[in-house]
């Protein structure tokens, strides 16, 4: 019975699958040719899980990334491997061991009885006091941790417009310990738990893109649109000044608008979007030629002139025509430059520039590698840098893809 | 009269080359573009010098304050006064324009690119070689992501639309089976040097300069940071018994770091670009044509498609040095470097000196413009089809 | 002729020629079990409109097919030479230059695309040459600009050094026959060469590569979709549709007796005298009239001391009210700047247009354009059936565009009536109304564009080159359709063109134009049977054209099939044509 119904769902599919594609619109058929594309696919794939992972990052996170969250007991701590089984046999529940401080064994009263310096000496010269071995931790693997799911930890908001008296919050979170705290990929030296941190940071990091990259749209519509539309000795000026845009170096530039910004006194989320607004407003060089160009092509076409042949005004025109027209290409071109806009932000926050301690982001969880400290001793404060790399590469492939799918007349030229 | 010419020497040249240019264009219609090239060159430099100058005036602090707080520190007590008398003097006080216009008088007479208070000594001086010695990383960067990035581009072209397996029904197995070799081959390469060409753009370069100075800490030997190591940093490049050899050894052992670190996200570019290029040229009718006329193999690639593409590459030199040189401040950072992008980081965000950074980000636009200019004129007078499209015929 | 080239040797040979092209949607057939065969000395005619594969089949013989392409198993190619059968497909590479450039030369439509750009023509013949034949450079250069002589380039010498895009449209065309002629083929494949040139230019070019094969004695292979031309160069045809052979054997028994319908469908299309209407110049109604009209273009931006184009030069003339006019000329004659003034898309620097009737309507130069009164008199449809369709818009927002941006219609359901009526009234499927632009063909698209030209009721129309992209039987569909459409509504239509073939089929008036001035007017049938102007008798003359007499005879059994399908136009009986080949 079901059988049949399916069968015959299929057989409609396949012929009403010529109508579909013959009355897709544009923005059906760039995804009709994306879904063809397996790279582009799974790149999709990996980009749309990390998106979610940064939206729901509180949900995600079993510990509180700020400093509220920080575990005290378990500073500069190591990953915390979640197992299936171990020596003591297998378990359904996934767990984790207990992890208890050592306490450095400093023999004050010895060093008080001899009052001398070879006991200080020896203290030194046991590790002690090194940073490397000052936070050891040992490992009691009788003491197993179950991990629970939809546990309840703190309360934090889903969703917040306080002009329409929203405020939304949950306390449930994906998973956690019963007691104390897990850190499946360690803490930092604060004992803050690195996980937790990068999710965080995660959508930290692609909101600033975001408003970044809503910022260039607009300033590249402004001049790219007034130049192509208006030609003329506008556009001869606008364009000289976008040519002299394009030819300096653009971190530079950043790094003095942020160093302006560091003397204004700003909440860091209004730093926050002072970042983001200056790395849009200065990228609107290639992006607004391009515009530009395009325009000036469009407003070539027979079609335009059909518009306008048969009584369509200049706003019609414009709206009717001349605007859907780069709508998909724009879209398209946002997205390829979603990774570059990552990159700005990161590169400045490196610099401690950007956003600084205690935000996350992943500009500033990358400059903690840059410690000799944490190269040497605390690996796993890497982590950020592996899911930045893949955030920029799904972001590289995506694009690549999309760039492929969108080309509208590629069906013509085959 | 020497004096006079010294301190102008820059106007003249720059006029005796637009006088020379345009006597030259009224009777060739080369030099005439030439002359306009120029001339466009020279009004972008102007637009730049605005941009920069403009810029600069958000940083914090002015000469006056830095030269006054400096005196503070010498144990003389400031006023207010002291301050604005200081600022009168250095001309400070005047308009945002006047400042600009004797900025770039100075700068068209003379080259001086002003005075840096923050060094306490003229920004020229301060920068010394410096400069070139960014310059020469660029530049080597670029040369090795050209290296890389011309032949593999092209391979990975060539083999864009070859299938992976030859499954054509006319050959034979033998030959099918070492056909689907070769290309089988051809296409796992192209795959490799995609997915590096990838990481080079997902990888930032501060990123992939730690990341081999971890690899270093990991094998437990001192990583190439800085220009010299400790024992060379003092010797001189002439000792006594001649040229040190052991120096230039030091130095070839150190800066071979930041020209892969910097050449690399430019091959990635560059693969992408190349490969675009020869793909675009490769489609073309002409080539076909060619074909058809009997020319095959190696021939073909280079004299058609491949000879075709060099001009647009040729001609995004001068971007492509922009796009080099901004990655050049951080990965200085990360390294350790004494260039002028290290200065230039250090003057933007730890010393707040606006002349030092304006003088740099000039002189970098400056660069990225000639080599623009130059590219331009070269190729209108090699290749035919930019002749057409600038001349006219 | 016939019977002496069927005693010669063969030399080129295909068999069962089956080729696929693997895309993304699965193997597509473009050449289906094709079999022909070219002896020495002969010229085979390959008949066929675009998607044929019979440039796909031209190409097959020197294999400079796509990477994506398959010879299915029992295709075969051999080429003769020296007794010795070679068989293309499976030759090594290395030894394909015994047909690449060696034995067999190509020629392809475009001359400007076929010639790599930085690269001086000469250095490519010369290239050409000593890749062919043991010879040095001084002797491959004397006998190159020998070579550019002999078809007919003045300043051989000087032209030789220069590059491609600077010669002219026809002497580019000429350096590549010189170029395909350098290395003394036995085979030359000439694809569509004269479809891209202008007509005058394009007699001249067929003549000399008829002299040539006369002098040479080389074996040709003729490709193009032109019936007229095939009947001055062809010994035998063979006609191609959808990947596979339809009819085939010597030309006179093809174009002459032809068994095919689709056969008798390209006849058709020749222009008939019968069909040349004959309008009374005295019961003519003005409909527009032009006086003195001059058309300037600014001078382009980077040329130095630019000088504006003046495209047209002082034009008076007057269109017919309720008739087709044809407005003949070639490349930059100013013919659609002429046609885009009257809509007022193209200002007039100098000089008036006046729409006749009950409210004259005046354009002038230098003066408002008055956009709205303008669109409803008259409207356009372009030549390029891709760029005039905005690919974002579904066929009945595109059509309903002049309705809704004029304000014509009170509701949404009155739009949709009139935009119903009109797509029944141009043979547009209604169901197809919800569709985008790209699910539709060439011809389909001219029809939305002619729907939309037509919604809101305009009395004029402006059709430019409107169907120089379509192939030949698309073509008459949509002549047939503007036809009926004077008829029904008493339409004025300006046709403009440079295919008099076309013109003489449709139109009932023609006006011709050379460099902005007007050469000659008149109707149709004093333009093409008594020209008066040099330049309009040269027109006429090189248009190629068939065998009268024998054209007559074919004619009578051909008019009795055209009966059945009574959209097509009428035969051609009692045809009084100019004898070409007679």
């Amino acid at each position: 019975m079901i059988a049949a119904i399916f069968g015959k769902r299929r057989a409609a599919q396949q012929t009403s699958q010529d109508a579909d594609y013959y009355t897709a619109g544009q923005f059906a058929l760039i995804k009709a040719r994306f879904m063809k594309k397996t790279v582009g696919l799974i790149a999709g794939s990996v980009l749309m899980g990390l998106v979610l992972l940064g939206l729901f990052a509180p949900f995600f996170s079993p510990v509180d990334p700020t400093i509220n969250g920080a575990d005290s007991d378990y500073r500069r701590g190591a990953p915390q491997p979640v197992l299936f089984w171990d020596d003591n046999g297998f378990s359904w529940r996934p767990f984790t061991y207990t992890y208890a401080k050592e306490q450095p064994k400093i023999d004050f009263g010895a060093l008080l009885q001899s009052g001398n310096l070879d006991a200080l000496d020896q203290l030194t010269s046991s590790g002690a006091l090194d940073a490397s071995t000052q936070n050891k931790f040992t490992v009691d693997k009788e003491a197993r941790r179950y991990l629970q799911f939809f546990v309840k930890d703190w309360e934090y908001t889903i969703l917040k417009i306080d002009t329409f008296g929203i405020d939304w919050r949950w306390d449930r979170h994906l998973f956690g310990v019963a007691t104390g705290k897990i850190h499946i990929l360690g803490t930092d030296e604060d004992g803050k738990d690195v996980f937790s941190r990068t999710l965080h940071a995660l959508w930290i990091t692609i909101s600033i893109a975001i408003v970044a990259l809503i910022v260039k749209l607009f300033m590249s519509l402004l001049v790219g649109g007034v130049s192509g539309y208006f030609g003329g000795k506008v556009d001869t000026i606008l364009m000289a000044i976008t040519e002299a845009v394009r030819v300096i170096p653009p971190i530079p530039i950043y790094l003095a608008c942020a160093v302006a910004l560091a003397q204004i006194d700003l909440t860091p989320v209004q730093r926050y979007f002072a970042i983001a607004v200056v790395i849009g407003a200065l990228d609107f060089a290639a992006l607004g030629r391009r515009l530009r160009t395009h325009i000036l092509v469009e407003r070539n076409q027979d079609y335009v002139l059909a518009a306008q042949l048969a009584g369509a005004s200049h706003m019609r025109v414009i709206w009717r025509h001349l605007v859907p027209s780069f709508g998909s290409y724009i879209i398209v071109d946002t997205l390829i430059n979603f990774p570059y806009v990552i990159l700005a932000e990161t590169s400045l926050s490196f610099l401690g520039l950007g956003l600084t301690e205690p935000v996350n982001s992943l500009g500033v969880l990358l400059q903690k590698a840059q410690d000799p400290d944490i190269q040497q001793n605390m690996i796993w404060q890497f982590f950020p840098v592996a899911v930045f790399v893949l955030l920029i590469m799904a972001f590289v492939f995506v694009g690549d893809a999309l760039r492929d799918a969108a080309d509208p007349y590629s069906e013509r030229n085959k | 009269m020497t004096q006079f010419l010294a301190q102008t020497w820059l106007l003249w040249i720059l006029l005796i080359a637009a006088g020379t240019l345009t006597l030259l264009g009224r009777t060739s219609q080369y030099f005439h573009y030439v002359r306009n090239r120029f001339l466009m060159a020279l009004v972008g430099l102007l637009t730049v010098s605005l941009i920069v100058f403009s810029l600069m005036e958000v940083l914090p602090g002015d000469c006056a304050e830095k030269y006054i707080a400096y005196k503070s520190t010498q144990g003389e007590t400031i006023t207010q006064a002291d301050i604005d008398a200081e600022r009168a003097r250095m001309g400070l006080d005047q308009p945002f324009a006047v400042r600009w216009g004797s900025w770039v008088a100075n700068l068209t007479l003379n080259g001086d690119l002003g005075f840096s208070c923050a060094k306490r000594q003229p920004v020229n001086l301060a920068l010394g070689d410096r400069f070139w010695l960014s310059f020469m990383f660029c530049i080597a960067g670029l040369m090795l992501s050209y290296l890389i990035a011309v032949p593999f581009g092209i391979l990975s072209a060539y083999v864009l639309n070859k299938p992976w397996a030859d499954r054509n029904p006319q050959h034979t197995t033998a030959r099918r089976l070492l056909n689907t070799l070769g290309l089988g081959l051809a296409k796992a390469l192209d795959v490799v040097l995609r997915i590096i060409s990838y990481l080079g753009l997902a990888l930032p370069n501060f990123l992939l300069a730690l990341s081999i100075i971890l690899l270093y800490v990991f094998a437990g030997e001192s990583a190439p940071t800085g220009l010299f190591s400790d024992a060379w940093r003092n010797e001189p490049w002439f000792a006594e018994q001649g040229f040190q050899w052991g120096k230039l050894n030091d130095f070839l052992g150190h800066i071979w770091l930041p020209i892969f670190v910097i050449g690399w996200s430019a091959t990635a570019l560059q693969l992408q670009t190349v490969r675009a290029l020869v793909v675009d040229e490769s489609n073309k009718l002409y080539v076909d044509a060619a074909r058809a006329r009997g020319v095959r193999g190696l021939s073909l690639w280079a004299r058609y498609p491949v000879r075709h593409s060099i001009s647009p590459l040729f001609n995004s030199v001068g971007f492509d040095f922009q796009r080099v040189f901004n990655d050049l401040p951080i990965v200085a950072v990360v390294i350790g470097l004494t260039d002028a992008a290290a200065l230039l980081i250090e003057a933007l965000a730890m010393t707040n000196d606006q002349e030092l950074a304006a003088g740099i980000l000039f002189l970098v636009a400056l660069v990225v413009i000639s080599m623009n200019f130059i590219t331009d004129i070269v190729l209108a007078a090699v290749d035919p089809r930019v002749r057409k499209s600038v001349l006219g015929h | 002729m016939t019977a002496s080239v069927t005693n010669r040797n063969k030399l080129l040979d295909i068999n069962n020629l089956t080729i696929d092209f693997r895309t993304d949607e699965g193997l597509v057939r473009a050449v289906d079990d094709v079999s022909l065969s070219v002896r020495e000395g002969e010229v085979m005619g390959l008949v066929g409109e675009s998607g044929s594969g019979k440039s796909a089949t031209a190409k097959a013989i020197m294999r400079l097919h796509p990477g994506n392409t398959i010879f299915q198993k029992p295709s075969q190619i051999n080429f003769y030479h020296n007794d010795q059968a070679h068989s293309i497909l499976t030759l090594r590479e290395r030894k394909l230059n015994l047909v690449r450039g060696g034995q067999v030369s190509m020629i392809f439509q475009e001359p400007m695309a076929s010639f790599a750009p930085a690269i001086t023509l000469g250095e490519q013949m010369i290239e050409t040459m000593q890749i062919h034949r043991r010879i040095d450079r001084a002797t491959a250069r004397k006998e190159g600009i020998a070579l550019f002589d002999r078809v007919g380039i003045p300043m051989p010498d000087k032209r030789f050094d220069q590059y491609v895009f600077e010669l002219s449209g026809g002497m580019r065309q000429r350096a590549m026959i010189a170029m395909a002629l350098s290395t003394q083929p036995k085979l030359l494949i000439a694809d569509e060469p004269t479809t891209a040139l202008d007509v005058t230019i394009q007699a001249q070019v067929l003549e000399l590569m008829l002299e040539l094969r006369e002098q040479m004695g080389m074996a040709m292979i003729f490709i193009t979709h032109d019936l007229g031309v095939i009947g001055k160069v062809a010994d035998n045809v063979t006609v191609m549709q959808r990947g596979r052979v339809v009819e085939a054997g010597a030309m006179e028994q093809v174009i002459y007796h032809p068994q095919h319908e689709y056969t008798q469908r390209l006849l058709n299309s020749l222009p008939h005298l019968s069909t040349l209407s004959d309008v009374k110049t005295d019961t003519l109604e003005p409909f527009l009239t032009v006086s003195h009209a001059q058309i300037q273009y600014p001078a382009a931006g980077a040329k130095r001391n630019g000088e504006a184009f003046t495209a047209v030069k002082d034009i008076s003339l007057t269109l017919p009210k309720g008739k087709i006019i044809g407005l003949v000329g070639e490349s930059g004659s100013g013919k659609t700047s002429l046609g885009k003034a009257m809509l007022g898309a193209v200002p007039l620097s100098h000089g008036e247009i006046i729409f006749h009737g009950e409210h004259p309507l005046k354009l002038q130069a230098k003066g408002k354009i008055p956009r709205r009164e303008i669109a409803a008199r008259g409207q356009m449809v372009f030549q390029d059936p891709y760029s005039s369709l905005n690919p974002r818009m579904t066929v009945r927002d595109i059509i309903a565009e002049p309705l809704e941006a004029m304000g014509l219609t009170k509701s949404k359901a009155e739009t949709d009536a009139r935009v119903i009526e009109i797509a029944k009234l141009c043979k547009l499927n209604i169901d197809h109304l919800r569709r985008f632009p790209h699910a539709f063909s060439g011809g389909q698209r001219q029809r939305i564009s002619i729907a939309r030209a037509l919604v809101c009721n305009p009395q004029f129309l402006v059709a430019d080159e409107s169907v120089a992209a379509l192939d030949v039987s698309i073509q008459a569909e949509i002549l047939n359709l503007l036809k009926s459409l004077r008829d029904e509504l008493n339409l004025t239509i300006l046709f403009i063109s440079h295919d008099l073939s076309v013109i003489a089929n449709l139109c009932d008036w023609v006006c011709v134009m050379k460099q902005g001035e007007l050469i000659e007017e008149g109707s149709v049938r004093k333009i093409f049977l008594d020209p008066q102007a040099p330049y309009t008798q040269r027109l006429i003359g090189a248009i190629p054209l068939l065998d009268q007499k024998k054209l007559d005879a074919a004619c009578e059994p051909l008019n009795t099939l055209s009966t059945a399908t009574p959209a097509q136009p009428q035969g051609c009986l009692q045809s009084r044509y100019r004898v070409i080949n007679g």
